[in-house]
């Protein structure tokens, strides 16, 4: 499979494939040898699973960005990799067809799922409003909180959400203090979820 | 309310019933068994102590009898004696001789004095009176006497005679017949003493008797005391025995199923692995057979359109394989923890039936030794499927809580419910098989209509170890609201 991936990507003039690993902690070794733009990660990897070797790299080189590949389309999985620290979450079965845009998005500092990852948050999200009958969250926020929540989904910092709105930091950081709470979110990759699942970020 | 049945309580009543049985019935014959033995040795002591004092009593008569009548003999005899000594000193002639008779007679009255003294030391009441009237014949006796030994021998050869036959004799003849008389009393003492140490046997005879008869009756009550309680352990010997060999045709009947169980889930496998994953890798083949054959003539249009239908084959048949591994041990529980893979299977669930599932945890470690985990995802796993196939209930609630000393996990459901002190299907078996292993109890709180309660707790301490400096609190997933 890895060779697989690395004549994809070679196929793309503007990429290069500076290391490759066959295992987990030579993966975290190679990215902190060369410090990559994106690495691509295995979820499932012998001696260091991709959640770990992830958690390490983003330690060791805060400025790669990580895709991660996975079979599980199960949200769990989801959030624990983003927890650890992937922008990028792409399932096996499809990455041919998603790998570039998935790099070139999460190198932008943008989120990137599978569509079928989007499709299946979406689907259970719809579902449980459904039979739980409860309030959809979302219609409480302010259009200044969407806004707020579709930027920060995006991977942007309080700061540069602040450039672009034309905000003081202070009132950005106090939207989205109050997005968080309405929507009892306690943590960013928590907030990517639910901002895929409400189709703000595909 | 549903009444709860506690389904792994194992301190049942019955065994400690039959202990506080034993003990009662070790007291009973300990006790019974004691005073019949305490009986028998009071009876013995009193009758070594009866034989000792009918042996001493008899002594003390026989030897009172021997001496008084030694010394009433002796006395008797002195009486005569004295006779003599009175008669030779009137007839004695010479002076001289006389004297030495006199003398005599002082000795002899000497020896009736102490011989009458030491006699009266001995003396029983009836014996008194005769005693007196003998002590003041002797007196006078004396005291007649008393002149004779002024006189000169012409007096003695004068008046002698006579004196002896009108005084000396007739006394003495009433002090003989005195004499007689005590020795009557003393035969009758004795045989009044005999009398009495017959009736202190026959005294003795009673006792023993209605000690003998005591200990025969409590023999007897011990006796049917002690039949009466091995047959009752007898009865409960056989009732557990009875016990036994229905838990045993139980056991039997469940591994049974337990068999057939694990058969058809054999079954369903190779059903699928044959139907499903056998099939579509069929069709693979015949679509690479088709393509490779019609390589050369078919065009680009064909080739994709085959192509397309491969894929298609292949992308169904891991999803075939990727289920059922799932279904066989899902990756999450080994790869996320145990919260993750309860979310992922109440989510599955939701998505399969018409329930609502939902889960709650709190503070529950991600890295739980995996038999912990384990038994806590199956047992959420066999409850949905209940819930789902035989409760039809629409919604359930699981919660699971890390306690310091402590795991517990709820699950309700709002279904048709049961009656949980009748009902025991091969699941809740299965369940509390898991939960015993780990030395965890089990409670089921359902009642026809009422939903059920299905509640477990597993003693756990999470282990203090530090593998990489790290404490151990950080893993930790704290999450108390409902995510499905």
């Amino acid at each position: 499979m890895r060779r697989g991936l690395k004549l994809l990507l070679e196929s793309q003039p503007e990429f290069a494939v500076v290391g490759e690993a066959s295992d987990g902690r030579q993966a975290v070794e190679r990215a902190e040898a060369t410090h990559p733009d994106v690495a691509v990660l295995d979820i499932a990897m012998p001696n260091l699973s991709g959640i770990e070797a992830a958690q390490r790299i983003v330690a060791a080189s805060p400025r790669t960005s990580i895709v991660v590949l996975s079979m599980h389309s199960d949200e769990g999985y989801v959030l624990r990799a983003l927890k650890a620290g992937a922008k990028g979450y792409l399932l096996k079965d499809s990455v041919e067809g998603d790998l570039i845009e998935a790099i070139k998005s999460v190198f932008q500092g943008k989120t990137f799922f599978s569509p079928e990852i989007s499709r299946m948050l979406v689907e259970d999200y719809v579902r449980e409003i459904r039979s739980r009958g409860v309030e959809d969250s979302y219609e409480l926020l302010t259009p200044r909180e969407r806004e707020i929540l579709q930027l920060l989904a995006e991977g942007k910092s309080n700061k540069e959400i602040a450039g672009l709105l034309n905000l003081s930091l202070y009132t950005v950081e106090t939207h989205r203090r109050n997005l968080q709470d309405k929507l009892n979110l306690h943590s960013f990759p928590e907030l990517v979820l639910y901002a895929v699942r409400k189709r703000v970020i595909s | 309310m549903a009444r709860p049945s506690n389904l792994s309580d194992r301190t049942d009543p019955v065994w400690r019933n039959s202990d506080r049985l034993l003990l009662d019935s070790r007291l009973a014959l300990a006790v019974g068994f004691g005073s019949l033995l305490l009986i028998m040795a009071l009876a013995g002591a009193d009758a070594l102590r009866v034989l000792r004092d009918f042996r001493t009593n008899d002594d003390r008569i026989r030897r009172q009898f021997l001496f008084q009548n030694r010394v009433l003999n002796e006395i008797k005899s002195e009486v005569y004696l004295s006779g003599t000594y009175v008669r030779d000193y009137l007839l004695e002639p010479e002076a001289e001789r006389a004297e030495t008779y006199r003398a005599s007679l002082e000795q002899l009255r000497k020896q009736m004095d102490a011989a009458l003294q030491s006699y009266r030391r001995q003396l029983a009441p009836e014996g008194a009176q005769h005693y007196t009237a003998l002590q003041g014949e002797l007196a006078q006796y004396w005291q007649i006497l008393g002149p004779i030994f002024e006189w000169d021998s012409a007096e003695r050869r004068r008046l002698g005679y006579a004196f002896l036959r009108d005084e000396v004799f007739p006394r003495r003849q009433n002090m003989l017949a005195i004499a007689d008389r005590i020795a009557d009393i003393n035969e009758q003492q004795l045989s009044a003493g005999n009398s009495q140490v017959v009736g202190l046997l026959l005294k003795f005879q009673s006792r023993l008797v209605i000690s003998l008869v005591a200990a025969l009756a409590l023999g007897l009550g011990m006796a049917a005391l002690s039949i009466r309680r091995i047959l009752k352990l007898e009865i409960q010997v056989h009732s557990r025995y009875q016990e036994a060999a229905e838990a045993r045709s139980e056991l039997k009947d469940l591994s049974a199923r337990l068999v057939q169980a694990q058969e058809s889930e054999r079954r369903a496998l190779s059903r699928e692995l044959h139907d499903e994953v056998g099939q579509s890798l069929s069709a693979v083949l015949i679509e690479l057979r088709n393509l490779s054959s019609g390589m050369a003539k078919k065009s680009d249009e064909h080739f994709r359109e085959h192509v397309e239908t491969i894929k298609g084959l292949v992308e169904g048949t891991i999803r075939v394989v990727r289920s059922m591994a799932l279904l066989l041990r899902p990756s999450m529980l080994d790869d996320l923890g145990l919260v993750p893979a309860l979310k992922w299977q109440a989510r599955e669930v939701s998505k399969r039936t018409s329930m609502d599932v939902s889960v709650a945890a709190e503070l529950v470690s991600d890295n739980l030794p995996d038999p912990y985990k384990t038994c806590i995802f199956r047992v959420v796993q066999e409850a949905l499927h209940n819930c789902s196939d035989h409760a039809n209930a629409s919604s359930v609630h699981i919660r699971v809580q890390q306690e310091p000393k402590r795991l517990t996990l709820s699950i309700q459901d709002d279904g048709r419910g049961f009656d949980s002190r009748q009902v025991k299907g091969l699941g809740l078996l299965g369940i509390q098989e898991r939960v015993e292993r780990l030395d965890g109890k089990c409670t089921i709180r359902s009642a026809p209509g009422s939903g059920t309660i299905l509640s477990i707790e597993l003693p756990f301490s999470e282990p203090l170890h530090d593998n990489d400096g790290h404490s151990n609190q950080e893993p930790r997933e704290t999450n108390s609201h409902p995510v499905s």
